[in-house]
């Protein structure tokens, strides 16, 4: 059976971007949490490539975010019928996706992976505070792949916060909700993660501008 | 403006430190309000930079999707494993039931 034919269309980026409601999203999850395949098969073309972007920024492994993907979505068939529309099912399956990486990354032993522990990186992770150094600009200077690469080099606590907020565009009460903190403790969470990716970012023109 | 040690500008209106205005950067963010009108950035260059540098950098994360779908297999992989699950609920068939023989 393909997915294909019930995919939604990335045309319109914001529209990927905010929860808005989606057609036939709501009719979908009804039909799934009776156990209709189809339907669940719907809902996996709806909303597969956000799960599989999370999973593929915080592990920066095709193979790995593949298998993460798929145990997501398995994890959503078997709790799908525990979903009662409190939230968007959008956030509420993210936060089940969020918790299946956070599970696999501390299978893998790397540090900070509680979902409290994820939102305080140690401290020689954090930023630094800027008090000068007027040396560097990061305006216009700064590609997709540099980007890209520089998110994947924060520690995961902030590559989480990161991700879900400035480039999957969660709100803040929605990232509170998906990683159990407060909405306060995910904006000064944001802060820290642009602060470190901005010194990520300019040690890398360093590094560059030495060559 | 006078500028004092590193790290700390003053104004004839009110001294703000960069240290203070770092402090209220998160909150001035989330109010989405226009910080070119602050005072503390119209005075100091380098909060200024750090102002434009992390706009640009949450400019930039904006672009950074859609990533591509995962691979066929992945969805071939959970139905088989929806599958497995459905079967390995409902058991073997269940044994056709023996009609009482009566007395």
């Amino acid at each position: 059976m393909s997915a294909g034919p019930t995919e939604s269309k990335p045309a319109n980026h914001q529209h990927l971007r905010r929860n808005p409601p989606i057609l036939g999203e709501a009719e979908a999850i009804a039909a799934a949490q009776a156990g209709d395949e189809r339907a669940f098969e719907t809902l996996y073309a709806l909303h597969k490539r956000r799960v599989y972007s999370l999973c593929l920024r915080m592990l920066g492994n095709i193979a790995a975010a593949e298998d993460l993907t798929q145990d997501a979505f398995l994890q959503l068939y078997r709790k799908i019928g525990t979903f009662r529309g409190d939230s968007a099912f959008s956030t509420w399956l993210h936060r089940l996706a969020v918790n299946v990486v956070l599970m696999h990354l501390r299978k893998k032993g790397v540090p900070q992976i509680s979902l409290e522990e994820a939102l305080e990186p140690a401290q020689d992770d954090g930023p630094r505070r800027d008090f000068g150094e007027r040396d560097l600009q990061l305006s216009g200077s700064i590609d997709r792949v540099t980007l890209e690469r520089a998110i994947e080099d924060l520690p995961p606590g902030y590559r989480l916060i990161f991700v879900l907020h400035d480039v999957e565009g969660y709100e803040h009460n929605e990232i509170a909700e998906m990683l159990s903190c407060s909405i306060g403790n995910s904006k000064s969470q944001l802060h820290k993660a642009r602060m470190k990716l901005r010194d990520l970012l300019r040690n890398g023109q360093r590094k560059a501008t030495a060559v | 403006m006078n500028k004092g040690r590193t790290g700390e500008t003053t104004t004839d209106k009110a001294i703000m430190t960069c240290a203070d205005f770092q402090e209220r950067l998160p909150e001035l963010f989330e109010t989405k309000a226009d910080l070119s009108a602050d005072e503390h950035l119209k005075t100091c260059e380098n909060c200024a930079a750090l102002v434009r540098d992390l706009e640009y950098i949450a400019q930039q994360a904006k672009l950074l999707l859609p990533i591509h779908d995962p691979s066929p297999s992945v969805w071939e992989n959970i139905r088989t494993a929806i599958r497995n699950d459905e079967s390995s609920k409902s058991g073997p068939p269940p044994l056709p039931s023996v009609p009482p023989t009566g007395v």
